[in-house]
C-alpha cells in the first residue's frame, strides 16, 4: 500500500466516520418522518369529515330540497340531482371526443397533428378550472343569456377530456397489434376493427380512466360558479314527471332541464360554508361527507379494478 | 365457357356491393371523426386563449400594461371602474412561492423514502394514500381549513411567527402581524396549498428516482458511501431535471387552485406584504366577484386576470416539457461506449 | 509527494510465466508461502430459500491476480460480490460461513459494511461513471472521507488516473463529463475512481466484457501492474483472459441443486496444464462451457 496519502486517508476515515454514520441515520429518519407527516392531513380530514358530517346526516338530507333559513330540516336533493345531471352531461361531452381523438393519437403519434394533440392535451390538463369556467361563460352563458346546466356540463367535460384521452391512448397502445391485424385481415374495415375489436380489448383501462376523470369532475366547484351557478329548486325528476304528465314533448322537457341553472354538491358546500347560520354549516359538513365518500369510493373502485385486472391477467 | 357478361347481378350481389361501399365510406367517416376530434382538442386550447383575449379587449385597451404592474396604491375599484390586478398577482405569487418552498423538501423526503428506503410491499399502499390526498375535492379542504386547520394550526403558528420574525429587519415585512383571530391569511392559503401539492411533487420525484439505473447506486456504495451520501450526492444530481419538472407541475397546480384558497385566505387585498395578513389571489377574485360583476368593464378586468392565469400555466407547461426533452436527450449517452 | 510507485518500475517476476517442469515444482513449493489476503471459509450465499453458492473454500493470496471462472450461472458474480457485501443489496439475501479479510471476519454481525467497502473496491461489468466531471468522479471517494483541500485532491486524482493508465489521455480535460469518454476510457475511469479510496483489494466483475479488444488488452495490462500494490480478484467468462492475466484460478460449477461449488483452486498454470479434476479439465479444454 502506498504510504503517506493512504495512511492519511485511513486516519481521517476513522475520525469523520462517526459523523457520517449519524448524518446518515438522521437524514434517513427525516425522510421517513416527512412521509408520515404528509399522511397526517389525509387521516385528519377524512376522520373529521366523517365525524362532523355523520352527526348531521339523515335520510331527509338526500330526499328533500333546501328549506328556507330558519325552518329546520331540508336537504340537498337539488345538489345531488344536479351533480348527477352534470356528471352525465360531462361524460356525454367528454367521452366521444376523448376516445376518438385517442384513436388518432395512438395510431399516428408522430405526425404533426398527433404531436399537436398530445401537446394540447397536456396544456389543457394544466389550465386552471376557473379559467375554463370563464371560457364557457363567454361562449355559452353570454350567448344564451342565462346560466345553465349545459354550460356547466361542458365545462366539466373539458376538465375530464385530458384524462380520458390520455388513458384511452395508453390503453389502445397496449392492445397487441396482432389483434387489430387479424381483424383487418379478415376484411373488416378500420372503423369496425376499432370499435368492435380494439376498443373492447382496451375497455378495462378505459373504465379506470373514466372513473378517475369522473371523480375529479364531480368534485370541481370553480368552473360551475358562473356556468351552472346554483339553483335551490332544482329537481329534474319532479320536472320530468310533471312535464310528462302535462303532455310535453320529451325533447322540450330535456332542453328545459338543460337550460336551467343547477346546483351541485361542491357548489352547495361552497355556498353553505360561507354563511353564518349554524344549520347551513352543519349541512355543509354533511354535504362534504357525501361528496367525499362519493369521490373516494370512485377512486378506490378504480384502483381496485386495476389490481383485480392485473391479478386476473397473471393468474 | 359460359358468357357471364349477360347474366344480371343477383340481388345478394347488389346488396353486398352496396354494403361494401357503405363500409368503405364508414372508414372515411371514421377517419374524419378521429381527425376532427383531434383537431377539436387543439382548437380548444386556441379557443380558450382567443376567447379570453377577445373578451377582455376593452379592459386591455383602457388599462394597458399598468393593469399588471406593482404601482403604489394599486387598487381594484369596481365602484369607480378602475382596476389594477397587482394585489392579486402578489397574493398568488406569495402563496404559491411559500407553498413550493415548504412542499419541496417534504416531497423530496417522501420521494426518497418511497423509492430508496421503504420496503417494497409498503411502496404501493403508501403511494395510493398520497394519491388519495390529491383527490379530496378542493371545497372539502376549504371547509376543513376554515373550521379545523385554521384555528388549531395556522393561527397558533401565525402568532409565533409574528412574534419571532415580525420584528426582524426586511424579513419582518413579510411577517408583520398580527394574524387575524380566525387565522384567515396568506399563510393559511400557503399551508393548505402545500398539503395539496405535496402528493403531486412527491409522486413524480419518486418516479424520477426509480428510473435511475441501479449501476449508479452500486458504484457509489462500492466506494464506501453511506446510503444518504449516495442519495444526496449521486442520485439527486442525476435526477435534478426530473425533480425540477415535478416542482413546475406542483407550481402549476398551486397557481390554479381556487376554492380552498378562497375559503381560507381572507379575501382582502390590503396594502401589505405580510403573509400573516389576509390576502387575495387571482383565482379568488374571479371566483368571488365574477358572477355578480358590477359593470361590463368589471367583468372584462376579471377576464383579463383569467387570461394572465392561462398564459402563466401555458408557460409553465412549456418549461416542463423542455426539461423532459433535455433529460431524454441525455439518457442515450449513458449506453454508448 | 508520497507516491513511490509508478508504472515504469520493474515488476516482481510473476510465478505463472514459467511453464517448464522445474518451474512447476518451484511454483508449487512457493504456493504455500504466499500470504493470504482473503480467506473464504465454507461460504454459502442464499437469496431467500435459494442457495446460490455453497461451501466455498478459497484462500486468495495477497498481491496476486485471482480469477474466478466457470460456466454462466455458476455463481461467480455472487461469490465476488459477497466479498464486499454487495450481495446485501439484494433483498432477502444472507450469507453463511466466514470471509476473513486480513484475519477479520467481514460476515460477522456488527461489522460495518461501509468500512469494508472502503477496503475492498469494485469495478463493474458495464462502466458506470457518475454524471460528473472526470475530476469529480475520481475525487468522489476521497471527498467522502473528508479530504476537501484542493491540493490534496489534485494529487490524489492525478495519481489515481496515472495508476489506471488514463492520466495522459485526460489530463487536459479533467472538467469534461466522465460520460463523454469512450467505453474503455470510462472503465479505466471507474478503476481510477476505485483506486482513489486506497483499497487493499480490487474486485472486478468481468471488467472488459463490454469493451473492444484493444481496450480489453489495456485493462489486462493494467491488472498486472496493479497487483504490485493491490490484491485483485476478477470474474471472467473468458478462459483465455483468465490464463493470460491471472496468477491463481478458482473454477466453479453448479451442483444438482443449482448451487455453485468450488471444483478446484490453484495456480493458473497448474489449473490450465495439469488440472486435478476431470470437470476442470473438460472446461479448460473447451469441451463445454
Amino acid at each position: 500500500m502506498t504510504p503517506g496519502v493512504a495512511s492519511q486517508h485511513h486516519i481521517r476515515a476513522r475520525r469523520g466516520y462517526a459523523r457520517r454514520k449519524t448524518s446518515n441515520a438522521v437524514m434517513l429518519l427525516l425522510a421517513g418522518l416527512t412521509t408520515a407527516l404528509a399522511l397526517v392531513p389525509l387521516f385528519w380530514i377524512i376522520g373529521y369529515v366523517i365525524l362532523q358530517g355523520g352527526k348531521y346526516i339523515d335520510p331527509s338530507f338526500f330526499t328533500q330540497l333546501p328549506r328556507p333559513l330558519g325552518i329546520a330540516g331540508g336537504g340537498v336533493l337539488n345538489a345531488i340531482e344536479g351533480t348527477v345531471l352534470l356528471v352525465i352531461l360531462a361524460s356525454a361531452f367528454a367521452i366521444p371526443p376523448g376516445v376518438l381523438a385517442a384513436f388518432y393519437v395512438a395510431y399516428y403519434p408522430n405526425t404533426p397533428l398527433g404531436i399537436a394533440i398530445r401537446f394540447s392535451t397536456d396544456v389543457l390538463s394544466g389550465v386552471p378550472s376557473i379559467v375554463i369556467g370563464l371560457f364557457l361563460y363567454a361562449l355559452v352563458v353570454k350567448s344564451q343569456g342565462h346560466f345553465s346546466a349545459l354550460a356547466g356540463g361542458i365545462a366539466l367535460a373539458i376538465l375530464m377530456l385530458p384524462t380520458i384521452l390520455r388513458t384511452t391512448e395508453e390503453m389502445l397502445k397496449l392492445v397487441p397489434p396482432a389483434l387489430r391485424e387479424a381483424s383487418l385481415a379478415l376484411g373488416a374495415p378500420e372503423w369496425k376493427t376499432s370499435l368492435s375489436v380494439v376498443l373492447p380489448a382496451a375497455a378495462n383501462g378505459l373504465i379506470t380512466g373514466f372513473l378517475l376523470g369522473l371523480a375529479r369532475a364531480s368534485g370541481e366547484t370553480a368552473p360551475l360558479l358562473f356556468t351552472a351557478l346554483g339553483n335551490d329548486n332544482f329537481d329534474f325528476i319532479a320536472q320530468v314527471r310533471s312535464g310528462l304528465a302535462s303532455g310535453q314533448n320529451p325533447i322540450k322537457i330535456l332542453s328545459g332541464i338543460l337550460s336551467q341553472p343547477v346546483d351541485s354538491l361542491p357548489l352547495t358546500l361552497w355556498k353553505y360554508a360561507q354563511q353564518p347560520y349554524p344549520e347551513r354549516i352543519h349541512q355543509a359538513w354533511a354535504a362534504a361527507l357525501v361528496l367525499m365518500v362519493f369521490v373516494l369510493s370512485i377512486n378506490v373502485a378504480a384502483r381496485l379494478w386495476i389490481v383485480i385486472r392485473t391479478l386476473r391477467m397473471q393468474g | 365457357m359460359v358468357d357471364k357478361s349477360n347474366i344480371p347481378l343477383s340481388v345478394v350481389d347488389k346488396l353486398r356491393k352496396r354494403v361494401g361501399i357503405a363500409l368503405r365510406h364508414g372508414d372515411r367517416i371514421w377517419q374524419l371523426l378521429t381527425v376532427g376530434m383531434g383537431v377539436t382538442v387543439l382548437l380548444l386550447i386556441l379557443g380558450i386563449g382567443w376567447t379570453l383575449w377577445q373578451e377582455s379587449a376593452d379592459a386591455r385597451s383602457k388599462f394597458g400594461l399598468v393593469f399588471f404592474l406593482p404601482t403604489i396604491n394599486a387598487s381594484w375599484n369596481p365602484v369607480l371602474d378602475k382596476f389594477q390586478a397587482w394585489p392579486f398577482i402578489y397574493g398568488t405569487l406569495i402563496t404559491s412561492a411559500a407553498a413550493i418552498l415548504l412542499a419541496l423538501p417534504i416531497s423530496l423526503g417522501i420521494g426518497i423514502f418511497l423509492s430508496e428506503l421503504c420496503p417494497s410491499w409498503l411502496r404501493l399502499p403508501l403511494g395510493w394514500m398520497l394519491e388519495l390526498l390529491a383527490t379530496i375535492p378542493s371545497v372539502v379542504y376549504g371547509l376543513w381549513g376554515i373550521f379545523v386547520f385554521l384555528p388549531q394550526v395556522v393561527q397558533p403558528i401565525g402568532v409565533v411567527l409574528g412574534r419571532t420574525l415580525g420584528s426582524l429587519p426586511l424579513l419582518g415585512l413579510f411577517f408583520a402581524g398580527p394574524i387575524p383571530a380566525s387565522g384567515a391569511s396568506s399563510l393559511a392559503a400557503s399551508l393548505i396549498l402545500t398539503i395539496m401539492i405535496v402528493p403531486t411533487i412527491s409522486a413524480v420525484t419518486r418516479d424520477v428516482f426509480l428510473a435511475i439505473p441501479r449501476s449508479q447506486r452500486e458504484a457509489a456504495l462500492a466506494l464506501g458511501a453511506t446510503e444518504w451520501e449516495t442519495i444526496a450526492q449521486v442520485l439527486v444530481p442525476f435526477g435534478l431535471s426530473g425533480i425540477l419538472g415535478a416542482v413546475i407541475l406542483g407550481l402549476g397546480r398551486a397557481l390554479g387552485e381556487t376554492m380552498a384558497v378562497t375559503m381560507v385566505i381572507g379575501n382582502s387585498a390590503g396594502n401589505t406584504l405580510s403573509i400573516l395578513r389576509p390576502g387575495y389571489t387571482m383565482s379568488s377574485i374571479i371566483a368571488n366577484e365574477f358572477a355578480e360583476a358590477v359593470s361590463p368593464l368589471h367583468s372584462q378586468a376579471l377576464i383579463e386576470i383569467g387570461f394572465l392565469l392561462f398564459i402563466i400555466t401555458l408557460a409553465l407547461n412549456l418549461a416542463a416539457r423542455f426539461l423532459v426533452w433535455r433529460v431524454a436527450r441525455r439518457a442515450p449517452q449513458e449506453t454508448h461506449g | 509527494m508520497a507516491i513511490a510507485h509508478t508504472l515504469s518500475q520493474p515488476l516482481a517476476p510473476p510465478p505463472v510465466s514459467i511453464r517448464s517442469a522445474e518451474g512447476l515444482a518451484e511454483i508449487e513449493s512457493t504456493e504455500a508461502v504466499r500470504p493470504v489476503k482473503i480467506d473464504i471459509r465454507n461460504l454459502s450465499v442464499f437469496y431467500g430459500k435459494f442457495r446460490a453458492i455453497a461451501g466455498i473454500n478459497i484462500s486468495i493470496p495477497a498481491h496476486q491476480v485471482t480469477a474466478i471462472i466457470g460456466p454462466s450461472g455458476c455463481g461467480k458474480s455472487t461469490l465476488l460480490r459477497a466479498i464486499n457485501r454487495m450481495t446485501d443489496l439484494t433483498p432477502g439475501s444472507h450469507a453463511e460461513g466466514e470471509i476473513l479479510l486480513d484475519g477479520e471476519n467481514i460476515l460477522a454481525p456488527g461489522i460495518d459494511v461501509v468500512q469494508i467497502r472502503q477496503r475492498v473496491g469494485m469495478v463493474f461489468q458495464r462502466p458506470n461513471p457518475f454524471p460528473k466531471s472526470i475530476y469529480d468522479n475520481v475525487a468522489y471517494g476521497p471527498r467522502l472521507y473528508g479530504i476537501h483541500r484542493r491540493t490534496e485532491l489534485d494529487e490524489i486524482v492525478e495519481h489515481s488516473l496515472q495508476r489506471a493508465a488514463l492520466w495522459d489521455e485526460v489530463k487536459d480535460k479533467l472538467n469534461q463529463s466522465g460520460m463523454a469518454l469512450s467505453g474503455g476510457q470510462q472503465q479505466r475511469l471507474c478503476i481510477a475512481r476505485a483506486l482513489a479510496v486506497e483499497p487493499a483489494v480490487i474486485l472486478m466483475d468481468e471488467p472488459a466484457s463490454a469493451l473492444d479488444p484493444i481496450a480489453t488488452l489495456k485493462i489486462e495490462d493494467l491488472m498486472q501492474h496493479l497487483k504490485e500494490e493491490y490484491t485483485i480478484v476478477i470474474v471472467t467468462h473468458n478462459m483465455q483472459q483468465a490464463a493470460r492475466v491471472s496468477d491463481y484460478t478458482a473454477f466453479l460449477m453448479i451442483d444438482d441443486q443449482r448451487a455453485g461449488r468450488l471444483v478446484e483452486f490453484g495456480t493458473t498454470n497448474r489449473i490450465f496444464t495439469r488440472p486435478e479434476k476431470k470437470q476442470t479439465e473438460d472446461y479448460v479444454t473447451g469441451r463445454f462451457g
